[in-house]
């Protein structure tokens, strides 16, 4: 299902997510009593032990990776797949399940990088004897390189953040014309100095990104680069037929007493790509030959969930960690229905919660949302929602909020979705229709889905959106995704509901301004409830990714940073000499 | 002889041309911009002009589809600077998706289809000419019938349920064959038709049918030519009647049915290797279309349009070779 | 089945010229095959206009959700066996919404026929239009339009379908895929009727009307048209089945009709993943398609069997 891809390229995928604190772990909706067992294995568990070295491990996955590049994978698992196999970034994520993962380490570098002048500069000293895989020394310079490689037209696609946080860079446009920034400083081949243009409290979290990995100039092939990265993780090509297979052999030349988090395991790593869905689940679950040291790229199947959950040895082998994003309904707030405040509020009582969660694999692969940042953002319980927690909705409460807007026999109203979201459209269809609001359902294809709801003049009513943080604040939430001033006319994107309140743009200036990341955390949590209170979305989902792995895998647990992804870090083989070599 | 062939190539060329503008103009209406879909989630309005200069997606749609048409032969750059991509003849663009000329792209996939459809093809005349032979010399008897009944029914199975019959029966159940994964033929030629199995059978079955029903009809038309009549009644023994002269004449009508499919599918069966995960043509096709990947869409269009023309054309010579009549 | 006609109609020549929608009817009456075809057609036709009031009868409107019939823990499978068939749903419920699956395929009924039935008449109307005249006016109207058909016939029309069903976002999804599967539909049909044109085109009873002054209107209404009903009503009914394969075809690759509107091949194409967990909601739309796909073929075989017996077969 390519939908998948594309609906993750663009939009979940755009961002790192990062599950903090131990809300990760607890459960929420302590208001539904006929909650059963935890799906899967509970989080924080690794399945199948500790790995033994070798053997070949396989991914079976449905979809081709978007971008290896390390300049242009923003595609969230496609990260995860990258930085752990085939390129070190400045620091990266601790290889550890539950709230640990979020936790970093350094990588390339000695440390996690020295803040000076109030965190508008940053520097980094590199770890001596890395080396490419041919041997070759890892400089500075090429992650200096690989940073400008992503400000090219021709390379893009990938994190945005260069652009963002660096100074100077206005009317840059890659090196591939041998122009360099000045932002960025090598005075000797171990020492990276980033100047940025504000400063960023969270820069080590920054630099976790495949943007700031290096990339060799004798290496360059432009936007060809993306069929073979040159690897300096554990890890190098052997292969790659695009939308066919991959295979990764060792790289001889990585060093495991250079590296703090990749065990490297198999010796071998084969993605099969192009299969169907089903097919993969059904694959796994058997478990035959080949089949047992394989492990699925793409979430299993609804229609799977039956084969897995009564079956306890098969259960045992499924993953399903929180994804770290939260699903909203945005409303659009530039004109009627919903520019008026009440009509919006009686949104966020007329949604049943409940039927959403059931049209998205039920109970055991979602959460509902009951605010707009994820659980791994905020503490638990310190975050409250504006409107209860309520699971199904409440039709009396949303009738009054109606008749206070004027509109006590409901409205007319649209809904634009992309055809995999057809079913919770339906839903909502639903549940709306219980407060008299007829809703029209517009389904597009994936491809064109955030075209048609940026097109800020043609937007629809409502629309499905969902955001992943960037980081373990706000800072990577509530900016992108209710900050009026990042409206686009066209290809708006994040701030789907046209939000504009000049109160929360100053206070989110104020609060980008702290220093102190915990005050700043606190701040956004507090600015969280109050956008709630003018609702311009309401918060549904916080899904999880279900994923399965085959009975000779050992070592696997979803690693909240890549939403729910494997952790390739440390994934391995329980015996290596079961699989095929 | 020349002449005729000249006319036709140039007939070849006109389709294709035509063929190419409408899918051109088709993409251009599309409310997708492959651009913003390059350029990710938070691109500023400069960077996204920037791509789209670079993509050449700024120009009018004549001068894109000028441009096209001249890279085809000519070739063309993309991009700018030292890394610049030079797609050399025949140049049908670069993937917006993964930089990869069209043309590569295709001749990567062409041998996973042309294995399905040969596969398939070989499977399907066997059975359907098998049938539709037999039925008619049986005609009218309980043979007939049921292997009648059978074609119908079978070809009205659409191909997506007898493909998940045949996983379910072949695979889930008794285990006999593999799930498909696709090994290509040089490589291992056991495991190529092992994986193939499935599919071949699913497409082969619905073929089949078809054609076991034309060539029935066709074989039931031939035998009642005076000719035949004639040569039974001079006593001409049975099998020399019904090979010599009754299949002759009835296969000619089959064969033009024949090249169309096998032209169709060359280019990607796009359901069948959807659902069965096989890398072809039509999968390409498939998932080009949702990444509104436009040069890769326009390609297996005009590489389809290719092989069915070409499948007339050559039907058409056969024709011709046995009828010169037609040449005029 | 059909093919028996063959066999039976030769046997026996009409002694009286009897009004040929009687003989007609009569003859596909006396087979059990094609009577069956033609009672199943028939059913298939009363159930898609009746549609909304059988979906009333069952109780369940196509697009009602019903929590209640559904397990959520298990990724909403329905509750009970053979995927919730009960008294309050008579054919089952949709997994993860509980909808009635009854209401959905009878209301699929209602879009896959009427896509179907609306595409041949395109391509009907289009083809005996374009076949008419291309065989009798000859000449350059002849070659302009036999370029045309070639040209049609030359687009790898599965390929095109989907580009075209994909691109346009905005319009009324029904009509268009109506039209765009009616556009590649025609060339089929124009070219026997063109052949059929072409041998009326001087005969005496067509010259004669010329010689009497009678207009190419009016000579293609009243000589030529009726001579060839036969072959084209044969045809038509032969095409149906194609047409609501392609309508399914499309739909199970994902750009057919919009939601929540249900057609057989949408439900079959969500439904393929369950084959295994929920085989009837996969069997039930499926049967569907097939028993109607089958009965049009049967019917249309028997047709073209009485109707042109002769005639050319592609």
């Amino acid at each position: 299902m390519s939908r998948q891809t594309r609906a993750l390229s663009t939009a979940l995928s755009a961002s790192l997510a990062l599950a903090l604190l131990g809300a990760c772990t607890t459960q929420e909706g302590g208001s539904d009593p006929d909650r059963r067992e935890q799906p899967g294995v509970a989080t924080g568990t690794i399945i199948g032990g500790l790995p033994k070295k070798g053997g070949t491990l396989t991914v079976l996955s449905n979809q081709d990776f978007g971008h290896l590049d390390p300049a242009r994978n923003w595609v969230m698992p496609t990260m995860d797949f990258g930085t752990r196999l085939l390129y070190r970034t400045l620091t990266t994520f601790k290889a550890a399940p539950g709230d640990q993962g979020s936790g970093i380490v350094p990588d390339l570098a000695t440390d996690l990088g020295k803040p000076s002048k109030g965190g508008r500069v940053w520097t980094f000293k590199l770890k001596p004897g890395l080396k490419y895989e041919d041997g070759s020394p890892i400089r500075a310079q090429d992650i200096k390189y690989n940073v400008e490689r992503s400000f090219a037209p021709d390379l893009v696609g990938g994190p945005d953040y260069a652009q963002r946080y660096l100074a100077d860079t206005d009317g840059y446009t890659g090196p591939l014309q041998g122009k360099h920034l000045d932002s960025i400083q090598t005075p000797d081949e171990r020492t990276i100095i980033f100047s940025l243009r504000r400063p960023v409290a969270e820069f080590s979290y920054t630099v976790t990104l495949p943007t700031f990995s290096p990339v060799p100039q004798s290496q360059e092939k432009g936007v060809q680069y993306d069929l073979r990265p040159f690897s300096s993780g554990p890890y190098k090509i052997k292969s790659y037929a695009r939308g066919k297979k991959l295979i990764l052999v060792r790289n001889p030349h990585w060093a495991k007493t250079t590296d703090p988090v990749r065990e490297a395991y198999p010796d071998q790593i084969v993605v099969q790509m192009g299969l169907k869905g089903g097919q993969i689940d059904d694959r796994i679950i058997a478990s035959e030959g080949a089949d047992a040291s394989s492990v699925e790229w793409s979430d299993m199947q609804p229609s799977s969930i039956a084969k897995v959950l009564p079956r306890p040895e098969v259960k045992r082998r499924l993953v399903a960690e929180r994804t770290g994003c939260t699903d909203m309904l945005a409303l659009n707030t530039s004109r009627p229905p919903f520019s008026n405040l009440k009509l919006r509020q009686a949104m966020q009582y007329a949604v049943d919660k409940s039927a959403q969660v059931t049209a998205s694999g039920g109970p055991a692969l979602n959460d509902i949302a009951t605010r707009y940042l994820p659980p791994a953002l905020t503490g638990e319980g310190r975050s409250n929602s504006a409107y209860g927690r309520s699971t199904t909705s409440h039709a009396d409460k949303a009738k009054k909020l109606l008749a206070e807007g004027g509109k006590p026999n409901g409205f007319s109203t649209t809904i634009t979705v992309s055809t995999g979201d057809k079913t919770r459209a339906e839903a909502l269809q639903q549940s709306l229709s219980q407060v008299g609001v007829r809703l029209k359902i517009q389904t597009v294809d994936p491809s064109v889905y955030y075209d048609t709801i940026g097109d800020t003049k043609h937007a629809p009513d409502m629309a499905i959106n969902g955001w992943c943080p960037d980081y373990p604040s706000g800072s990577t939430f509530l900016p992108f995704v209710f900050d009026g001033r990042t409206i686009k006319e066209k290809g708006n994107q994040g701030n789907v509901s046209q939000f504009r309140d000049k109160a929360v743009e100053k206070r989110m200036d104020e609060i980008a301004a702290m220093s102190d990341a915990a005050s700043a955390d606190r701040a956004w949590n507090d600015l969280d409830i109050v956008i709630q209170s003018k609702s311009p979305a309401v918060p549904l989902l916080w899904k999880r990714k279900p994923l399965l792995v085959g009975d000779n895998i050992a070592g696997a647990f979803g690693h909240g940073a890549w939403t729910g992804q494997f952790d390739f870090a440390v994934i391995g083989l329980k015996d290596p000499s079961k699989s095929k070599g | 002889m020349i002449a005729y062939l000249v006319r036709r190539c140039l007939g070849v060329a006109g389709v294709l041309l035509a063929i190419c503008a409408v899918t051109f103009i088709i993409f251009y209406l599309l409310p997708a911009d492959p651009a913003a879909a390059a350029c990710g989630k938070t691109c500023s309005p400069q960077r996204l002009a920037e791509v789209r200069h670079y993509m050449g997606l700024d120009q009018p749609l004549w001068r894109q589809f000028g441009d096209y048409l001249v890279g085809i032969f000519a070739g063309r750059d993309l991009g700018s600077g030292p890394h610049a991509l030079h797609c050399g003849f025949p140049c049908l663009g670069y993937s917006y998706d993964n930089a990869l000329p069209v043309w590569d792209l295709l001749m990567d996939r062409l041998p996973v289809s042309a294995s399905l459809a040969f596969g398939a093809a070989c499977m399907w005349l066997v059975l359907g000419l098998g049938a539709g032979v037999t039925a008619a010399l049986k005609k009218g008897g309980l043979l007939d019938r049921t292997l009648m009944v059978t074609a119908v029914a079978t070809a009205s199975l659409p191909v997506y349920f007898t493909a998940v019959m045949l996983i379910y029966g072949l695979v889930r159940i008794s285990g006999l064959l593999p799930y498909p994964t696709y090994t290509p033929l040089t490589s291992d030629p056991l495991g190529w038709a092992t994986n193939l199995l499935l599919p071949w059978l699913a497409l082969a079955l619905l073929y089949a049918a078809m054609y076991a029903r034309q060539s029935r009809s066709s074989m039931i038309e031939a035998m009642a030519q005076p000719y035949i009549r004639t040569a039974r009644a001079k006593g001409m023994p049975a099998r020399t009647v019904v090979v010599k002269h009754g299949l002759r004449s009835a296969m000619m009508p089959v064969l033009t049915l024949f090249g169309m499919d096998l032209g169709a599918l060359l280019a990607g069966a796009v359901i069948t290797e959807s659902i069965f995960g096989i890398p072809g043509v039509g999968r390409l096709f498939y998932d080009a279309l949702q990444r509104s990947d436009q040069p890769v869409v326009l390609g297996v269009t005009l590489l389809a349009a290719f092989f069915i023309v070409m499948a007339n054309v050559l039907i058409d010579l056969l024709y011709a070779v046995i009828d010169p009549r037609v040449r005029t | 089945m059909a093919i028996t006609l063959n066999t039976s109609t030769q046997a026996d020549p009409p002694v009286l010229p009897e009004h040929p929608l009687r003989s007609t009817s009569r003859k596909l009456w006396s087979d059990w095959g094609t009577r069956t075809a033609l009672i199943a057609v028939a059913l298939l036709i009363l159930t898609a206009l009746t549609a909304p009031l059988l979906a009333r009868l069952g109780g369940w409107s196509p697009t009602a959700f019903d929590s209640r019939a559904i397990d959520p823990y298990l990724g909403g499978m329905p509750r009970g066996s053979l995927g919730g068939i009960s008294a309050e749903h008579w054919l089952g419920v949709e997994p993860a919404t509980g909808r009635d699956l009854f209401a959905r395929v009878v209301h699929g009924a209602q879009v896959s026929l009427l896509i179907a039935f609306a595409a041949t008449a395109i391509v009907v109307v289009a083809g005996t239009a374009a076949g008419i005249a291309a065989g009798y006016f000859g000449g350059r109207v002849d070659t302009v339009l036999s370029r045309l058909m070639d040209l049609t016939m030359s687009f790898p029309s599965l390929i095109f379908m989907i580009a075209m069903m994909s691109v346009a976002q905005d319009v009324n999804r029904v009509l268009l895929m109506t039209v765009v599967i009616g556009v590649f539909g025609w060339p089929g049909i124009a070219r026997i009727v063109r052949g059929e044109a072409l041998s009326l085109r001087h005969r005496e009873y067509v010259d004669a009307a010329r010689v009497a002054g009678s207009g190419s209107w009016r000579i293609l209404t009243r000589e030529i048209l009726p001579n060839i009903s036969g072959p084209i009503i044969a045809y038509t009914t032969l095409l149906i089945p194609g047409m609501i394969s392609t309508e399914a075809a499309l739909s199970f690759l994902g750009v057919g009709v919009r939601p929540p509107t249900s057609s057989w091949g949408q439900m079959i194409a969500e439904a393929v993943t369950y084959y295994e967990t929920d085989p009837m909601y996969f069997l039930i739309p499926s049967a569907f398609l097939f028993i109607a796909v089958l009965a049009f073929t049967v019917l249309g075989d028997a047709l073209r069997d009485i109707l042109d017996p002769q005639g050319g077969r592609s």
